[in-house]
């Protein structure tokens, strides 16, 4: 019994002793700055003066002057044109790749190549690619199109940019998707007279809904904070036009210099991803017992 | 019957190839314009073949006041540190998870999966502070802190692999006297190999990609970071192309060589963890 105990002991020691480091970078580098970034929207702070309370000033400011609520529009925008579009094209993509034609890996790879490179400086090859006078686009087109500057294309042309490098991601999720589709289901289909169209619809469509499940969260969640490419791009503008809201919080915080407000909209996009996470869980869950009823 | 299948073949390579040209098109538009002068540039159209090849660019941008040199070294330190840091104390933590019966265990662990949550541009602004705080803005060390100790996603990946080595072995090398060090140097880490490579190109990826930290963090040439500098020479040589394409080229090689040595990890490594 005794002996039991002092075991019990040197385990619960040997436990804390591993996990010290790894609670020490969770603390100081993840929790606190929550609780950090939470207190900050409480006070006001320019970099340089010091950190006074200004209650719900901030929150005020934020909510009534419209710059952030355009920021949020921006951004919903910009995840409704992205997310479906690169989805649509990866689905695609992975569905011609999974023929069993030769060549189909090298294709993969070259598909594949954008998602792992640097979106800030593929966001500046993008912008010369699109520049007014010298870029290729242009010079290919033989026209002028303002594509970063003009309100109405800047958007669409971030969206492109950035569709451009995640659809070999979401491609690979859905090629293993439909790769884990049971070869005898399909034989079966077959038999029963299915052709490709309504093999696609009733059968693969069906069968990869936790790709198609898995393949929305991440891409979403990833879309609301985009930064890299619109910093690269068009630096929020023209008229706000990109202005997403991780732009506009480093803007906030190191252009204008007001850190009570960047904290203020760095905790509204918490909230709106931590529900959006805890949203799918519950949902994913539910799906996931109600097929195995 | 014969000749549909072969033209829907046919047009199925088609759309492939057509899809490769695009997202190929601009890495190589970016490469061949480092190898530019100036003057070709503004005289040829942007699908020329450099002539007369040149290394001026390149030269400027490692000799030169934007100190490209200097921003690799830092890069790839602070990459190495991080990856150093990160394996480590994710390893020890995700044994004592995985193996090690202590107090307080499932509730610490719902803890750090929660912190997935967080999206990391939350975290910028606090960060910021306290590292203004800490007196270490602007600081080799403000880059590599925050992510040296642990990483909440490695920890989970490694539970699981760990999860899955026989208890035999373990409690085999006990036996033998070994002390849970010895059991995971000797046994654990050998036995896992194949996921300690996939969170080492995760993690060398995402720190070499890593923008707006650094960018916020850091002023001036000192700690600039590769993807910093090149931002910064963006506006600096606004129109000066050449240049500019020189400096994404050097941002975007080493991952291109990198991912073609070791296709088969990234891919695993991409699907295994939904980034990259």
């Amino acid at each position: 019994m005794r002996s039991r105990g002092r075991l019990r002991r040197r385990s619960a020691i040997t436990g804390y002793a591993l996990l010290a480091p790894s609670l020490f970078g969770v603390v100081c580098f993840l929790l606190l700055p929550v609780l950090v970034v939470l207190w900050l929207s409480f006070q006001s702070w320019d970099l340089i003066g010091p950190i006074t309370f200004v209650g719900l000033d901030n929150y005020q400011s934020v909510l009534s002057d419209g710059v952030f609520g355009n920021s949020l529009l921006v951004t919903l925008i910009f995840v409704a044109l992205v997310v479906p579009i690169q989805t649509l094209i990866g689905l695609g993509a992975a569905t011609l790749l999974t023929r069993g034609l030769p060549g189909s890996a090298w294709f993969r790879t070259i598909y594949v190549l954008p998602w792992i490179c640097a979106p800030l400086a593929l966001g500046v090859v993008w912008k010369w690619i699109l520049a007014p006078t010298d870029g290729a686009l242009n010079t290919l087109l033989g026209q002028r199109v303002e594509w970063l500057s003009d309100p109405a294309l800047a958007l669409p042309a971030v969206a492109a940019v950035v569709i451009w490098t995640n659809v070999g991601y979401v491609t690979l999720f859905f090629m293993a998707g439909l790769l884990n589709i049971p070869g005898q289901i399909l034989e079966a289909a077959r038999i029963d007279g299915a052709g490709a169209v309504q093999m696609f619809w009733h059968i693969k469509l069906p069968l990869l809904r936790p790709t198609m499940f898995f393949v929305l969260v991440t891409t979403v969640i990833s879309a609301f904070q985009v930064f890299d490419q619109v910093y690269a791009l068009t630096q929020g503008g023209p008229a706000r036009s990109t202005d997403v809201v991780a732009a506009r919080i480093y803007y906030e915080a190191f252009d204008a210099f007001d850190l009570g407000r960047a904290a203020v909209m760095a905790v509204v996009l918490l909230v709106i991803l931590v529900v959006i996470t805890l949203a799918q869980q519950l949902y994913f869950r539910r799906r996931v017992t109600y097929e195995m009823d | 019957m014969k000749w549909t299948r072969f033209s829907s073949t046919a047009a199925v390579y088609l759309v492939l190839v057509l899809g490769a040209l695009f997202t190929l098109g601009p890495f190589l538009l970016s490469i061949l314009t480092a190898f530019k002068t100036r003057e070709q540039f503004a005289q040829q159209s942007a699908l020329s073949w450099p002539d007369p090849f040149t290394l001026d660019n390149f030269a400027l941008l490692l000799t030169g006041p934007a100190q490209f040199g200097r921003a690799i070294v830092v890069t790839v330190l602070a990459a190495v540190l991080i990856l150093v840091g990160q394996l480590i104390c994710s390893i020890l933590a995700a044994y004592a998870f995985a193996r090690v019966d202590f107090p307080g265990r499932q509730v610490l662990f719902w803890v750090y999966l929660s912190t997935l949550m967080i999206p990391p541009v939350v975290l910028v602004v606090p960060l910021y502070l306290m590292m203004t705080e800490a007196g270490l803005r602007n600081s080799f060390w403000s880059l590599v802190l925050p992510f040296a100790f642990a990483s909440p996603y490695a920890i989970f990946l490694l539970r699981e692999y760990f999860r899955g080595i026989p208890q035999e072995l373990i409690d085999a090398a006990r036996l033998d006297g070994a002390n849970t060090l010895d059991v995971l140097v000797e046994i654990v880490v050998p036995l896992s190999r194949p996921i300690i490579a996939t969170l080492t190109l995760i993690t060398i990826v995402s720190h070499w990609n890593s923008f707006m930290w650094p960018l916020v963090v850091t002023t001036g040439t000192d700690w600039r970071v590769v993807t910093v500098a090149t931002a910064s020479l963006q506006s600096q040589f606004n129109g000066n192309w050449t240049l500019v394409m020189a400096a994404t080229t050097l941002a975007l090689v080493p991952l291109l060589v990198l991912f073609l040595l070791f296709q088969r990890s990234f891919v695993r490594s991409i699907t295994i963890s939904g980034s990259a």
